[in-house]
């Protein structure tokens, strides 16, 4: 760590700094809600709730709403008027990310950013502040770590805050981030915080669960391998109990699929963006009748590929941050990481 | 359970062995603790695989519809009753089916036990005579089992297969008197808008995934309804008029089937309290209609028929 | 009369072509006075009514919704009026439960020769919904301010 990237936050001055935020920014944070973590939009600090563990939505939920209003029209007499939502005002804030949502904000950029811009996310994403939180005590369910990420790290976010107890280490993992450590509430980092923050890293690391990591180790060639056992019948075994429902594409932080609707009334109406999922059947149904992928072998299967071979193979990401969500909400526990093992341990015929 | 792990594995050993049965459906242990998953079994090396615990919760009738050749079933109360139902509905018939019928003292929410061990990992988790004995790297606690039940098992009132093959395990005890739609009645006294903020409240947090529709057995429509196109009956968007219309219409296309299995409630991932309207249907199939589903094979669906004499409180008479 | 400016109720009426939507005819034909509340669907017969031409009705706006068929025993089609008893029963019960003002959703047998009855239902269903005022509980706005769920201001 860099030590002009790198400063301290007391903790109670937390409280201080979200609501100078709180002033000029609309703030996602992660709140307790219905029995469950969410991240959602907070009014007041009390809101959050930084207990161990991730919410159930990640953070794609801020800048990709599940429903959005894309524009809304009205037949007036002689023209039809559009109202497209303008251009936001107001700075962006998502508080409290963990380290594999951030990451997975990465590739949302290249999705929603490249060479074609979708103006609905790249507006809110260019007013966006991420400030993440490590995981200083990551979930058993978590294997960040397999997937080129990390319980402590920076990437993805503009700031990342590390429990050292009674304050916080701050650091910044982008040019943004630099900026906003100019800001009054942060001390200058000292020699003892940046050796004891090593330890909570080491710590967070080695806590991990060992066993789930190396079930979910990346073997180099794993892409190669998986194009080779395509048509491999170990896919029926893997994918029988698929329920072909879409928590695991919801849930996650990298999927990005989507299906634009047009809601109609008499004279007025308006054009939505939803989520959409590889996993309902009707995500390939042509309207001539066929269905390339008919059965949940063959969108099971795909998912896997998009995300462990052809987005690797296409621009050099991970299609899994290793957040663990669709292993632990699949209602059939379908698993990722031992998909990656099955296959990885498989000979090809 | 480990005794009925013991004969479920003999069992579906025997029924490959003969050839009475392609494929065998039960329960393997999952990938994390306190989790068990269906599986499906074709060899004899791998009987090993099936177990029987307080985790096995997914319904397996949801697997049968329109499945071809000989399918052996592990079928707790609740499966068995969809069982029924399904083959009235010619999705499966019965001489297609093997039943391997398991007494169910109720399937215990892992999602409560995860929070009583504050959400640390959980190494072990035995189920001895009542109790759950839950164990992390350093803490144990001993948990009454009946207290960590899902709400369903708890009002359950068929726990033992209503049809079967063969019935495993011991034969049951006489069954405590259960006041089954207590919590019907109970939300039927609440205010008019307090039902209504209620059903508002629990629909807010549907995310539209469909995991209650994939995990019922009886919903298996080749187009569900939300997908319908020409025309669009319900928007597939997270509103909420749309949203509380899928569930409401669900629930009706449900009315008179649905089996109290809860394995909607246990595959929704956000908490939504799916079975609210189902029960009240299933409490007025049995009062005005006198039906229970899946209780037997010769009863005809009740709104597949009808009496002359069917009430009809409702009638504007000017 | 309806004065310009006062709300009034806007009642779908599904009405069964053998008797109820004859019968409303008859009415008509008659020259009896009923509330022009009603916007009347013609169905073959109330077995046809599906609980979604309900709710939809409901979600675009309709402040209540009748479906009027034959009297038990004079189907056109023998027993379609069985069957929607029996859905309507339970459709009914499950909207009131679930928080629906009782009276928005209405069922009725009108025959074809009960042109005054039918007025005399559509009075009835028509001062229910009255006061009940606008309903709003299903209702989906499009557009504006309708799906609010976009999390961005």
């Amino acid at each position: 760590m860099s030590k002009g990237d790198t400063k301290l936050l007391k903790k109670e001055r937390l409280e201080g700094f979200i609501e100078s935020l709180l002033n000029d920014h609309v703030v996602f944070g992660p709140v307790k809600k219905n029995d469950l973590r969410l991240l959602d939009r907070i009014e007041s600090v009390n809101d959050i709730s930084l207990d161990r563990g991730n919410t159930m939505n990640s953070a794609k939920n801020a800048l990709f709403p599940q429903t959005e209003r894309l524009f809304a029209y009205c037949h007036g007499e002689k023209v039809v008027e559009i109202d497209a939502p303008s251009a936001e005002g107001r700075g962006l804030v998502l508080f409290g990310v963990r380290p594999c949502d951030a990451r997975g904000l990465l590739l949302l950029d290249k999705v929603f950013g490249g060479s074609l811009k979708d103006p609905y996310y790249c507006d809110k994403r260019e007013k966006t502040v991420v400030i993440g939180v490590a995981c200083d005590k990551p979930d058993p369910k978590c294997f960040c770590l397999a997937m080129g990420g990390g319980p402590c790290s920076a990437e993805g976010s503009d700031l990342l805050l590390l429990d050292l107890g009674d304050q916080y280490l701050v650091k910044a993992g982008s040019p943004k981030g630099k900026t906003l450590l100019k800001n009054k509430a942060f001390q200058k980092i000292d020699k003892e915080a940046l050796a004891r923050a090593d330890l909570v890293e080491k710590e967070a690391e080695k806590s991990m669960n060992q066993a789930v990591l190396a079930q979910a180790a990346i073997g180099e060639g794993l892409e190669k391998h998986l194009e080779t056992l395509f048509d491999d019948p170990i896919w029926d075994d893997i994918t029988e109990s698929c329920l072909g429902c879409g928590i695991c594409t919801y849930l996650c932080p990298t999927c990005h699929c989507f299906d634009i609707l047009d809601e109609t009334g008499q004279s007025t109406g308006e054009r939505i963006r939803i989520w959409d999922s590889c996993q309902f059947p009707l995500f390939t149904h042509q309207a001539s009748g066929v269905n390339p992928r008919p059965s949940s072998k063959e969108r099971f299967r795909q998912r896997i590929m998009h995300k462990l071979c052809y987005l690797p193979q296409n621009g050099n990401l991970s299609g899994c941050v290793g957040c663990g969500r669709c292993v632990t909400e699949c209602p059939v526990n379908l698993d990722i990481r031992e998909v990656i093992q099955k296959i990885s341990a498989r000979e090809a015929k | 359970m480990s005794q009925l792990t013991h004969e479920i594995r003999e069992a579906a050993r025997g029924l490959l062995r003969d050839g009475k049965a392609q494929v065998v459906i039960g329960f393997e242990p999952g990938s994390l603790p306190l989790r068990s998953r269906p599986c499906f079994i074709r060899k004899e090396k791998d009987i090993e695989r099936l177990v029987w615990s307080g985790f096995c919760e997914t319904n397996v009738a949801r697997y049968l519809p329109k499945r071809k050749g000989k399918v052996a079933i592990v079928a707790k109360g609740c499966d068995s009753r969809a069982l029924v139902e399904l083959i009235k509905e010619n999705q499966i018939t019965r001489d297609q089916l093997v039943i391997i019928g398991v007494p169910c003292e109720g399937m215990i929410d892992r999602r409560r036990i995860e929070a009583e061990m504050g959400h640390e990992l959980i190494v072990e988790a035995e189920e001895k005579e009542g109790s759950l004995v839950v164990r992390t790297a350093d803490s144990e606690k001993i948990l009454d089992r009946k207290e960590y039940l899902f709400e369903h098992c708890k009002a359950c009132t068929h726990p033992t297969p209503v049809v079967y093959d063969v019935l495993l395990g011991q034969p049951p005890g006489p069954q405590e008197a259960i006041d089954a739609f207590s919590d019907v009645d109970a939300f039927s006294a609440l205010d008019r808008e307090e039902r209504w903020a209620y059903l508002v409240q629990e629909t807010s947090k549907c995310i539209r995934c469909y995991a209650c529709r994939n995990a019922c057995p009886m919903c298996y429509c080749p187009e569900c309804f939300v997908d319908a196109t020409q025309p669009q009956w319900v928007g597939k968007s997270t509103g909420l008029s749309d949203t509380i219309i899928f569930h409401l219409v669900r629930a009706f296309h449900l009315a008179g089937r649905c089996v109290a299995c809860g394995a909607c409630e246990q595959a929704c991932p956000m908490g939504v309290d799916i079975r609210k309207l189902n029960r009240k249907l299933q409490k007025d199939v049995i009062d005005l209609f006198h039906h229970e589903a899946g209780c037997s094979l010769d009863e005809v669906a009740p709104l597949a028929t009808f009496r002359l004499d069917d009430p009809e409180p409702f009638m504007v008479e000017p | 009369m309806i004065e310009s400016g006062q709300w009034e109720p806007k009642i779908v009426a599904f009405l069964c072509n053998w008797c109820s939507y004859a019968g409303a005819d008859l009415a008509g034909t008659s020259r009896i006075q009923y509330p022009p509340s009603i916007r009347i669907i013609r169905v073959p017969c109330s077995g046809r009514i599906d609980p979604l031409f309900i709710l939809a009705s409901l979600q675009k706006g309709a402040d209540g919704v009748l479906v009027s068929g034959c009297h038990p025993g004079e189907c056109h089609y023998l027993t379609g009026n069985y069957s929607a008893r029996r859905k309507f029963a339970l459709l009914k019960s499950l909207l009131e439960h679930m928080g629906l003002e009782e009276g928005r959703v209405q069922f009725s047998w009108v025959s074809a020769s009960e042109g005054v009855r039918f007025a005399k239902v559509v009075e009835e269903v028509t001062a229910r919904v009255r006061a009940l005022g606008p309903a709003n509980k299903l209702l989906k706005k499009v557009p504006g301010g309708l799906l609010d769920v976009s999390t961005h201001p």
